[in-house]
This record gives C-alpha cells, sequence and structure tokens, in this order.
C-alpha cells in the first residue's frame, strides 16, 4: 500500500470517529430520555418472550430450567388427551365468535346509522355494557345463567312456557354461553368503530344511486358494504386472534368445565403453570399457541392480498 | 327529535314509502331490545343488591325489587372493608397514570420531535410489539415479578409491577407521538435558542399544548386500571393489598350470593359514572380510531 493510501484511509477512519463523538455529544441526552421506556420494554414484554421460548425447550423445576430436552415439554402436551380437546374447544370459541361476535356489531352499526329517531341514546346504551368491567361481567352473567329455578334466565324461560335450562353445566353450550358473554361485553365498542366509518360514507354517493332508480338492497350491497370493507376484515384478523387467546371468561365461569367442555389454549396453559406447576409444559403450549396464530395470521394476509388483487 | 340524517341508506324520499316506513319501525323495534339487552342486566344486579334476604333468595326471582334496603349496601361496605380495596385501586391508579402519562409521554417525544439517528429501529421494535400475541410471556413475567432481573427483588404484593407495566403501552406511545407530529417544530427550535434543557422542552411546551389528548388517555387509563384484573390478581396475593377486581373474584367462594351482588355493585358502579360524567371523551376517542382506520 502507498503511503498516500494508507494517509487517506487513517483521516477517513479520524473523520469517522470524530462524527461519532460528535453525534454522541449532540444526541446523548435525547437517547437517555428513552432508556427508562426501553428497559421496561425489554423486562416486560420482550425479555419474558424470548425468555419463554428459550424455556420451552428445558425440563424447568419452579420457573428456572434445569436440563435441556429438546422437544420432550411439546411431545408431553401433546400427547396429553386433554389437549386435542382443548385445541377443537379454541377453533369453536373463534366460529361461535365469528358467527356471533364478528356480525353484530356490523349489524346494529348500521341499524343506528339509519335511525332518525333516539340515535345517540342507542349510541349510549349499546357502548353501556363496555363500562362494565370485564370479571363483573362474567360474574353477573355466571349468576344469571344461574341452572335451577333460582337463576333469573330460567324464570324468563318460565315465562314463556320453556323448560329450564342447565346453562353453562351442560358441556354443549358452555362455549356459546361464553361467547355471548363476551359479545355482550365487547360489541359496543366495535360498533363505534363502525359507526365512525359509516358516517364517513359520502352521502353523494347514496343519493346518485337513488336517482339511478337503486332501491335499499342494492344501496346496502353496493355502497354501504364495499365502503366499510377494509375496516371488516381488519376487525375480522383482531376478532379471531382475540378470541384464540381467550382466558379470563372460562376462568371465572366456568374454570374450563364441565370436564373441559370450555378449556382453551390460554387457559390450559396458564393451569400447566399456577395449578400443576409445570412451567414447561405451560410454556410449550404457548408457543404452539403463538404458532398456529402466525400461521393463521399469514394465511388471512395473503389471502387478503389476492382478494384485493381480483 | 326528527331529523334528516347525513349520510344513509335510507333516503329521505324512500322515507316516505308505507313500505319502508314499516321496515324502518321495525329495525327500530330491533334496536329497542338490543338496547334492553344491553341496559336492563347491570341494573337487575345493582337494583337486586338492595332486596332483604327474603326477597333476594325468593324463587322464582322477582324482576322489579319489591324491597329497598340502603342499610344492607352499608353493612357489606363496612364489614368488608370495601373502603381498603378502593383506596388500594386508587393508589394503583395513581401510579399507573405516572408511569403510562411520563415514560409513553417521553417516547412519543422522542420519536416525534427528537429523532436520533437510529431512533427509528427501536420504534419498529415497539411496533412490533402490538403486533405479536403474547402468549408465551405469562411465565416468564411472573419469574420477573418474584425475582426481578439483576437486582434480585421480589415485586410480589407490590404495585410496582403494574406501574412498570403502565409504561409498556405502544398505542398509547403511538397517540402521542401522532399528536406530537402536529406541534410545530419551530416553537422547539425557539425554546432550544432560549437555552431550554430537553426534559424543559418536554413538560413546559409539549405537555402544556397536548392537554386534549392527556385528558383522553387519562380517562382511558383510569377506567383500564379499574378493569384490569389478571397481573394485580396474580401479584396481589396479600389481603391488604387486593383491589376491586382481585377482591371480587377472591371473595366469590366465600361469599353468600346476595352479599356477592352488592360486591359486584361496587364494582359496576365507579365506571358507569365515569363514563357518565365523560362520556364526551370516551365517545371522541373512538370517532377518531375509526376515522384513522377506515
Amino acid at each position: 500500500m502507498s503511503v498516500k493510501a494508507e494517509l487517506r484511509a487513517r483521516s477517513g477512519q479520524i473523520r469517522k470517529r470524530k462524527q461519532f463523538i460528535l453525534y454522541w455529544l449532540k444526541e446523548w441526552s435525547s437517547w437517555l430520555l428513552i432508556v427508562p421506556t426501553v428497559l421496561f420494554f425489554f423486562f416486560f414484554s420482550w425479555q419474558p418472550l424470548f425468555q419463554g421460548v428459550v424455556l420451552s425447550f428445558f425440563r424447568t423445576e419452579g420457573f428456572k430450567g434445569v436440563e435441556w430436552i429438546g422437544l420432550q415439554n411439546y411431545i408431553d402436551v401433546m400427547q396429553n388427551t386433554v389437549f386435542q380437546q382443548t385445541l377443537i374447544n379454541t377453533f369453536i370459541y373463534v366460529l361461535w365468535s365469528l358467527a356471533i361476535g364478528f356480525v353484530v356489531p356490523i349489524v346494529v352499526a348500521i341499524a343506528i346509522n339509519e335511525m332518525r329517531h333516539w340515535g345517540s341514546l342507542f349510541r349510549f346504551s349499546v357502548y353501556f355494557p363496555n363500562m362494565v368491567p370485564g370479571i363483573a361481567a362474567a360474574m353477573m352473567w355466571m349468576f344469571l345463567f344461574n341452572p335451577g329455578e333460582g337463576g333469573l334466565l330460567n324464570m324468563l324461560m318460565g315465562l314463556f312456557g320453556l323448560p329450564s335450562q342447565e346453562w353453562l353445566q351442560n358441556p354443549n353450550m358452555t362455549i356459546l354461553l361464553i361467547i355471548l358473554t363476551i359479545t355482550w361485553r365487547n360489541f359496543g365498542a366495535t360498533t363505534l368503530l363502525y359507526l365512525a366509518s359509516l358516517q364517513g360514507i359520502n352521502n353523494e354517493l347514496y343519493e346518485a344511486a337513488s336517482i339511478d332508480g337503486a332501491g335499499i338492497w342494492r344501496k346496502f350491497r353496493s355502497i354501504t358494504l364495499p365502503q366499510i370493507a377494509p375496516m371488516i376484515s381488519l376487525m375480522l384478523i383482531l376478532q379471531v386472534s382475540g378470541v384464540f387467546q381467550v382466558f379470563n371468561e372460562p376462568l371465572v365461569m366456568t374454570e374450563g368445565g364441565p370436564s373441559n367442555a370450555s378449556m382453551s389454549m390460554m387457559l390450559q396453559s396458564y393451569f400447566y403453570a399456577f395449578r400443576y406447576f409445570e412451567a414447561g409444559h405451560s410454556l410449550a403450549l404457548g408457543v404452539v399457541t403463538f404458532v398456529i396464530l402466525m400461521l393463521l395470521t399469514i394465511v388471512y394476509f395473503k389471502l387478503e392480498k389476492k382478494w384485493e388483487r381480483e | 327529535m326528527n331529523k334528516s340524517k347525513g349520510s344513509g341508506i335510507i333516503g329521505d324520499l324512500e322515507y316516505r314509502q308505507p313500505r319502508v316506513k314499516l321496515i324502518y319501525w321495525l329495525i327500530f323495534a330491533g334496536l329497542i331490545i338490543v338496547a334492553a339487552v344491553c341496559t336492563l342486566p347491570p341494573l337487575w344486579v345493582i337494583l337486586s343488591s338492595f332486596k332483604d334476604i327474603k326477597e333476594f333468595y325468593a324463587i322464582p326471582p322477582t324482576l322489579i325489587p319489591r324491597t329497598f334496603h340502603i342499610e344492607k349496601v352499608w353493612n357489606t361496605w363496612n364489614q368488608f372493608n370495601f373502603m381498603k380495596y378502593y383506596v388500594n385501586t386508587g393508589y394503583l391508579t395513581l401510579g399507573s397514570l405516572v408511569f403510562c402519562l411520563l415514560f409513553n409521554g417521553l417516547a412519543g417525544f422522542f420519536f416525534s420531535k427528537l429523532k436520533p439517528r437510529g431512533s427509528g429501529f427501536i420504534f419498529l421494535l415497539i411496533l412490533w410489539t402490538v403486533l405479536l400475541p403474547n402468549t408465551v410471556g405469562m411465565v416468564p413475567l411472573f419469574s420477573n415479578i418474584v425475582d426481578f432481573p439483576l437486582l434480585h427483588l421480589n415485586l410480589t404484593n407490590t404495585y410496582w409491577p403494574m406501574w412498570f407495566m403502565a409504561a409498556v403501552n405502544p398505542v398509547t406511545i403511538l397517540i402521542f407521538k401522532s399528536f406530537f407530529d402536529t406541534i410545530p417544530v419551530s416553537l422547539i427550535e425557539a425554546a432550544r435558542i432560549d437555552g431550554s434543557s430537553k426534559l424543559g422542552i418536554f413538560f413546559r411546551i409539549m405537555l402544556p399544548l397536548s392537554m386534549p389528548v392527556i385528558i383522553t388517555i387519562t380517562i382511558l387509563t383510569i377506567n383500564g386500571v379499574w378493569m384490569d384484573f389478571f397481573w394485580p390478581y396474580m401479584v396481589l396475593k396479600d389481603q391488604s393489598q387486593w383491589t376491586v377486581m382481585v377482591a371480587i373474584y377472591n371473595l366469590k367462594a366465600t361469599l353468600p350470593m346476595d352479599i356477592q351482588f352488592v360486591a359486584l355493585t361496587f364494582a359496576i358502579v365507579p365506571p358507569v359514572l365515569l363514563f357518565l360524567i365523560f362520556q364526551r371523551y370516551i365517545m371522541q376517542g373512538y370517532s377518531i380510531s375509526g376515522g384513522v382506520k377506515g
């Protein structure tokens, strides 16, 4: 190497170092402001996620990993007879919530948007359940679903001449009832989001369609639905992802029973960790849930792109 | 309250047709039923908690209570020390509010105005945190709380974990950032020339200018902390530390049903009052986010 080139390289290095020092002289105080927030994110979000995935490959004692055992935790969890049922249950949760929790806010929002009378009253009452804390709502419906003659719903059934029900104790009904409870509590917020997007539709579209002789049904299909379609597709994936992780309501209302009929994957994972004290199994189930959810999301976005192209 | 609406499927002309009018009123009746299903069950629970014991356990239960005993609620309040749980929840809320506003606000300021080279990467990381479903973090997070890394502190039965988690709130950071983006840079330049430090700019310029956002976030945080169940339940095992939600869940096994109804009333009434007072702010939040997403 010639002397000249060497000098140039060295001066480049010095310039770089100088820039680096100048950058920190100027910016160290900015970075200092973000340090606490990043630390909180690290210890309460990123590190647990990472640590959880790593620990799922270890035999655990308490919350510490003691021995690398590869996929043994996964094999144990999947061979457990409860696993298959839990997986099916979780998909039943998702299906019911798509049939009920996903459709109700769309219908109600469109209906409220049409109202010339009492519009704000409906808006208020639909959002009202959102103000009831989730745990309190679950407990409240548990009381209302009380089997036997003391239950309010059984009393109402009696008024209409219908037989008393077992409600949550009935294994065929329990998931549906839990979904109804979740929907009751949450659909108001989603309805408000749809309403905001419905009100953003330009009224001239409707007027033009009317002049062209389009009826109500035609306007609904050709204007309303396409206009709120982006919102619908966003809500769809949020709903699936949310219900897939359903946890609080079955814990409070049924504890997964009767005989695991309402056990969801997250609840099972919680029981593994804090009831049977098998942290490794809990984490393996958590990772399985995570992977299924990620696959669902990726497939969904692929499909959505395809629809958009067509 | 009969008015012509802004935008809807049923136009003014169609509304005059009798057939359409019939459909309209059928939908109206349907919405009345929906509204009743939404509001009546909590009201029934609240009213039922005032029934006397005989009426409460009557079979079949009464829809409209015949007895009204306010002293029963008062006795339950005293006997089970609900004042303590309310104070605890208030204390938890206050700390969460400080952590949430201070650290998420600072982060919003950092990503919106300071933006040193390399900050984009951190922002991306924080955005990813929203997208990833957290199905794995429960156990390691709990073990972090029992034995905090590096410092080896046991944080159970303290409010610190919930306070720290209040600072881990990507959505609030996004709200702060997008609001700070609307504040002109010239204000900050001027303050810098006057010799104000970065923290000084944040506290003297950014925060006072973003009062509307702070009010909305404050209300949402108060509401969220009141309803928060899982982590308080995991962390606060000592009865003297319980929040209201933890208390009503833990007392479930031991209390007779009529007392549980009173406890439920204690849990439902405060957020409903908060909603009635601040309705405008809460609803506004939804129309903002609806407009952004849609």
